[in-house]
């Protein structure tokens, strides 16, 4: 999500936009810490083969329950599995499912909030019925509820936690695109003949990327914590490859028995992946969208 | 205000209808037979085929549906496939035990995240208001199942002396100490969750307040900073308190789904959770129904709460 | 029985098995001679007995899951009943004889038997009650009594089950639900609330008193039942049980060990030594009838039509291996047949595959000659100790070069999957067990049957299962089923069977008299309260 890829503005253009981040981020440590965080997970996700010590699913009977030591950092579990590695494999699924799941909240969210906002009338009340129907579950319970009927697989849990993310999504943008459809040069740009399509993409869409943009860090943080949530219920991606949240639920009951190191590893590893998202996604708020600047 | 609240009451309907068809189409979506959750380890066919006729299963979804509605709406939500317990009755009798742990959990968060705010809101930067955002940071962050896991190995294994058991439940009536002992971590794990956003926005209200022209009247006035915050910041700053409480609601009810599943806690969170493996539609569904209309009658109550205490809100623009 | 936690307490608690019962003469009460250490038995006292989930249906004809039968047996009595061995015994009926070529039994039935409510067993009850199960809305028992056509009351004291074929397995059947007798009036007047508080319905030891849903039930003593013990005492001597469901297993045993229960009748792998360590506690534990095993899906157009392929499967793996480093936790008894060491039928030399042979396994799949074997192992989502013990079944394949790729789905899903034939490579589950090795074989092996989730069809094995079902003599029908397993194991594999259960039974050490029965549910009436 950074601001390279994003297309032309025209309240604020790409340059200024990438100017108040990298501005902001010399004044704002929190910043540096949260991205570095996050490009730290996202490295040992794409380089897992070369950086995990051993295999993550490899069982090996003879080494199960061995201790942190300098051969296993974070020990081995029951099934004489290096944990280390094991945690390190599973930042492909946690940070796939984040940023795949919040994909499908953001395209689908947007696209309803600008047709919503845009279109307005019968459309947009029924759409908006939708979208207050899916609010008045509570997020979690809805994402359990949507990949339990599914079945519990990885592309189910993403889908539930997208579709859990899309209202934030669309009532962002739908309030935006109403707050700009009386401004000037909307209706000059209607006025000159442009296609509908063209005056959402082009004036709309580019008025609400700033909040998008804080809104999808914060909810990639949300979808981490989803999936390992849903994970520890047994609703996550299938065995053996390692989830962080099936690993916790894994271990508990082992913690009896003061096997910590199973069940810590993999829960300060949800706890950092979650954490960078939320520290980044704070920072860019104050950054991008000054109206939401609180006085701190 | 009065036809704010009606107004409110009236969108509700066609949500809560949808709300209805969601939750229906939900377990259908599931391939699993439901006759065969039914019928436990028997699988003799006519007897299959006597339970999906019972059951209503050989008609069209959309007579099924109506036929599940016209139930609900009289406050039937079936029985259970497992227990052949009333769904209505297998909730409320779980509804204590999360009532429970909710009010405790709200208790914790809502005392702490009051008393912490405005000390670090007055005391900008001390130790205090460093720690707080320190624990807001982390907090948001947090997984809550991890917290009780960390609580467990703590308190009930680590620590000498077993301070407290690592779960599982004591009817009040039945002992009352024992029912404490028993609620003191997952009340934690839960407040924990719910502590961090809390915190944030009282300090962050409490600031807002400092901020307006009152406040400086107030000081102009020569009044003492003691009763300049209780009389005036405190007020004013407490009533994002109030959609506090309301959002906490959410929070309790999916906090209720996994605290209640690590520590063996029998609300009915857990009982859709054990529901969900087994297939036991009736139970999921009813559980899942109720969260859902508690959650939207208390964001509705919140929300007329907050119109009638805070003057500035206008009714009339006030969309659902 | 039937949840992932039946799966859990399966793999969680295997047989060494105990030789727990003495033997010796069967006193009209059932169970055993006291162990003299326990000494006089004193009657009165109550217990509370920690049961593993909520009851569902306590009217027998509705009941489909294990934990009813642990209350049906304490509050019913059935035509005949088992001894901890396995053998049959008289119960309500003093005697039974087979007629017509095996095509009917006449029961000669107790005359000092009264219902809890006062009305009287006879041979018209008989017919009343099993009429009900063979035609009753919603019977599960259907299935049971499946092979009874008519019954006919001979007289007071004498009915008779005019059989549509002769059928051996019927008495197992009819120890259990099946042959339970309730109470016609009070069934009549309770109307659909009778399988929820079917109050003095039976004619058991105990009577059923109260019935609070997911919290307690009270059974008191039935002061006039009929059954006596070895020296002439009436039987039962405990005044008072209470049921308690107990979801956790954790919570159970601590409840056990507090003193605020004194029975549970599930122990997991992992607690069993604490268990035992436990001077305030007895721990006792049998073979049980259950077994675990591997589903393969024969059916044409899936991996395993090839037959080779399970069997290259049931070679590759380590039982005993399995039994040490999984959640059994080396309490257990690796198993290759549905015939379990409980059972009359068993042969303890059965063991076609003592030790893992991936060379063997290696050499079926080449002879196959469609390159290396992989298929999907289904397993129920949300339970650790399934995880675990399907990591290790696909380790010690990976040694055959056989991968199994893990997949996790809900429980009812993976039964649905089963019953439509539609599971790609192999399922886990187990099965809770049946008295008569007919009940743990027949629907599995034999050609459309409901249980037969593999889809297995093989003549030879439906000619040899139909053949003992008929057989009265014991020692032909044993010769007959295990010329039959030797087939749908080895010859012409139907299924791959990884073990057996065990049956444990805790109590505090001053609850005496009780002892461990293969099918895990406690017989009350034996037991008494030390002072």
């Amino acid at each position: 999500m950074s601001g390279a890829t994003v297309p032309m503005a025209l309240g604020v253009p790409r340059s200024d936009r990438v100017g108040a981040i990298a501005y902001f981020a010399r004044r704002n440590p929190r910043m540096i810490l949260g991205g570095a965080l996050v490009l730290v997970w996202l490295f040992l996700a794409v380089f897992a083969p070369w950086v995990a010590p051993y295999d993550p699913i490899k069982v090996n009977v003879t080494d199960a329950l061995l201790p942190p030591s300098r051969t296993h950092l974070v020990g081995t579990d029951d099934l004489g599995r290096d944990v280390l590695s094991r945690i390190i494999w599973g930042s492909r699924v946690s940070l796939s499912v984040g940023l795949i799941s919040v994909s499908i909240g953001f395209f689908v969210g947007v696209s309803i909030g600008l047709a919503a906002g845009y279109l307005g009338g019968t459309f947009d009340l029924l759409v908006m019925r939708v979208i207050d129907a899916l609010l008045a579950f509570p997020a979690l319970v809805l994402a359990i509820a949507i990949t339990a009927a599914l079945g519990p697989q990885i592309q189910n849990a993403m889908i539930a936690i997208g579709i859990v993310a899309i209202p934030a999504y669309a009532r962002l943008t739908r309030g935006q695109v109403l707050a700009v459809r009386a401004r000037e040069f909307i209706v000059a740009a209607r006025t000159i003949g442009s296609s509908p399509l063209r005056i959402v993409l082009r004036h709309i869409f580019p008025n609400v990327l700033n909040a998008l943009i804080v809104q999808a860090t914060l909810s990639t943080a949300f979808a981490i914590l989803a999936e390992a949530a849903l994970s520890f219920l047994g609703l996550g991606p299938q065995p053996p490859y390692p989830s962080w949240g099936q690993d916790v639920a894994y271990s508990q009951r082992y913690l009896a028995n003061l096997k910590w190191w199973m069940s810590v590893g993999p829960g300060v590893a949800i706890f950092t992946a979650v954490f960078a998202f939320n520290f980044l996604g704070d920072a860019l708020r104050d950054a991008l969208d000054p109206r939401l600047r609180r006085s701190a | 205000m009065i036809t704010y609240v009606l107004r409110r009451l009236l969108l509700m309907i066609p949500v809560a209808f949808l709300v209805t068809v969601g939750v229906f189409a939900l377990v259908r979506l599931s391939p699993a037979d439901p006759a065969l959750a039914f019928a436990g380890e028997e699988r003799d066919p006519a007897m299959l085929a006597a339970i999906r006729k019972d059951m209503g299963l050989d008609q069209p979804i959309p007579v099924q549906y109506v036929a599940w509605l016209t139930h609900v709406v009289q406050g039937d939500l079936g029985r259970s496939f497992q227990t052949k317990q009333r769904v209505v009755e297998a909730i409320f009798e779980r509804i204590p035990a999360t009532l429970e742990l909710g009010a405790a959990a709200l208790l914790i968060s809502v005392t702490l995240a009051v008393s912490v705010g405005i000390v670090s809101a007055i005391k900008r930067n001390s130790v205090v208001d460093l720690a707080a955002s320190g624990v807001t940071l982390a907090g948001v962050s947090f997984p809550n199942f991890f917290l009780g896991i960390l609580l467990i190995l703590l308190f009930a294994y680590v620590i000498p002396g077993h301070i407290f058991p690592p779960g599982g439940y004591v009817p009040i009536t039945q002992d009352l100490g024992d029912n404490l002992r028993r609620l003191v971590l997952p009340a934690v794990t839960l407040a924990t969750a719910s502590l961090a956003v809390n915190l944030r926005q009282v300090r962050s209200s409490l600031l807002d307040v400092f901020g307006h022209d009152y406040m400086r009247t107030a000081r102009a006035k020569g009044l003492r900073e003691r009763t300049v915050i209780s009389r005036h910041a405190l007020k004013n700053a407490l009533i994002p308190v109030v959609t506090l409480i309301g959002i906490q609601i959410g929070a309790i009810i999916e906090g209720a789904f996994i605290t209640e599943t690590i520590f063996l806690w029998p609300g009915i969170g857990r009982l859709a959770v054990t529901a969900i493996p087994s297939g036991d539609y009736p139970v999921v569904q009813g559980v899942v129904l109720v969260s859902a209309f508690s959650f939207m009658l208390t964001t509705l109550f919140v929300d007329v709460l907050y119109a009638w205490i805070d003057p500035r809100i206008s009714y009339g623009n006030a969309t659902g | 029985m039937r949840s992932a936690r039946y799966l859990v307490a399966l793999l969680g608690s295997f047989a060494v098995l105990l030789a727990a019962c003495t033997g010796g003469q069967t006193p009209a009460g059932g169970g055993t001679t006291a162990s003299p250490a326990a000494g006089k038995p004193v009657a009165g006292g109550t217990i509370t007995f920690a049961l593993e989930a909520d009851v569902s249906n306590l009217d027998p004809m509705l009941s489909s899951l294990f934990v009813d039968r642990n209350i049906h047996y304490a509050m019913y009595d059935s035509l005949v009943r088992v001894t901890p061995k396995g053998e049959i015994i008289p119960w309500l009926a003093d005697k039974w004889t087979y007629g017509d070529e095996g095509k009917s039994v006449t029961f000669n039935l107790r005359k000092d038997v009264k219902f809890h409510d006062g009305t009287t067993f006879d041979a018209e009850s008989v017919k009343w009650n099993i009429e009900r199960y063979k035609t009753g809305p919603l019977s599960a028992r259907t299935g049971d009594l499946g092979s009874v056509d008519t019954v006919t009351v001979v007289d007071a004291s004498t009915v008779k089950f005019n059989l549509k074929s002769a059928f051996a397995p019927l008495l197992g059947a009819l120890v259990d639900r099946a042959g339970m007798m309730v109470s016609k009036a009070v069934q009549t007047a309770m109307g659909a609330d009778f399988t929820l508080k079917p109050f003095k319905a039976g004619t058991g030891p105990f009577i059923l008193t109260e019935a609070v849903k997911s919290d307690h039930y009270t059974l008191e003593k039935n002061p006039n039942w009929w059954g006596t013990d070895a020296a002439g005492n009436k039987l039962p001597y405990l005044d008072k049980i209470v049921v308690r469901p107990i979801l956790d297993p954790d919570v159970a045993l601590t409840n056990l060990r507090t003193g605020n229960a004194q029975v549970i009748n599930r122990v997991t792998g992992k607690d069993v030594p604490v268990v035992q360590a436990d001077t305030t506690l007895t721990y006792q534990q049998v073979g049980s009838f259950s077994w675990d095993s591997l589903i393969p899906n024969e059916t044409p157009g899936f991996v395993f039509s090839e037959k080779r392929y399970v069997k290259a499967v049931a070679m590759a793996l380590d039982r005993e291996e399995l039994n040490k480093n999984g959640p059994a936790q080396g309490v257990g008894l690796a198993g290759w047949g549905p015939i379990s060491p409980a059972h009359f039928a068993y042969d303890p030399n059965f063991k076609p595959w003592p030790k893992a042979d991936p060379e063997g396994a290696k050499k079926l799949v080449t002879e196959v000659g469609k390159g290396p074997l992989k298929f999907e192992l289904l397993i129920v989502s949300g339970s650790p100790p399934a995880l675990q013990y399907a990591q290790l079944l696909q380790s010690q394949l990976a040694k055959a070069d056989i991968t199994a790729d893990i997949k996790t789905q809900l429980f009812n899903d993976i039964v649905t999957l089963q019953q439509q034939k539609k599971h790609t490579g192999m399922t886990n589950i187990g099965w809770s067990g049946r008295l008569d090795p007919d009940g743990n074989a027949y629907d599995f092996v034999v050609t459309g049957k409901p249980n037969n989730d593999s889809g297995y069809s093989n003549a030879k094995v439906d000619e040899l299962m139909n053949q003992q079902r008929a057989e009265s003599d014991p020692a032909k029908r044993k010769t007959l089923l295990q010329q039959a397993q030797q087939i749908f194991v080895v010859d012409d594999p139907s299924r791959v069977w990884l073990s057996f259960g065990v049956s444990p039974l805790a109590t505090v050490k001053s609850l005496v008299g009780l002892e461990p029965y293969p099918d895990r549910i406690p017989r009350f009436q034996t037991g008494w309260l030390q002072k």
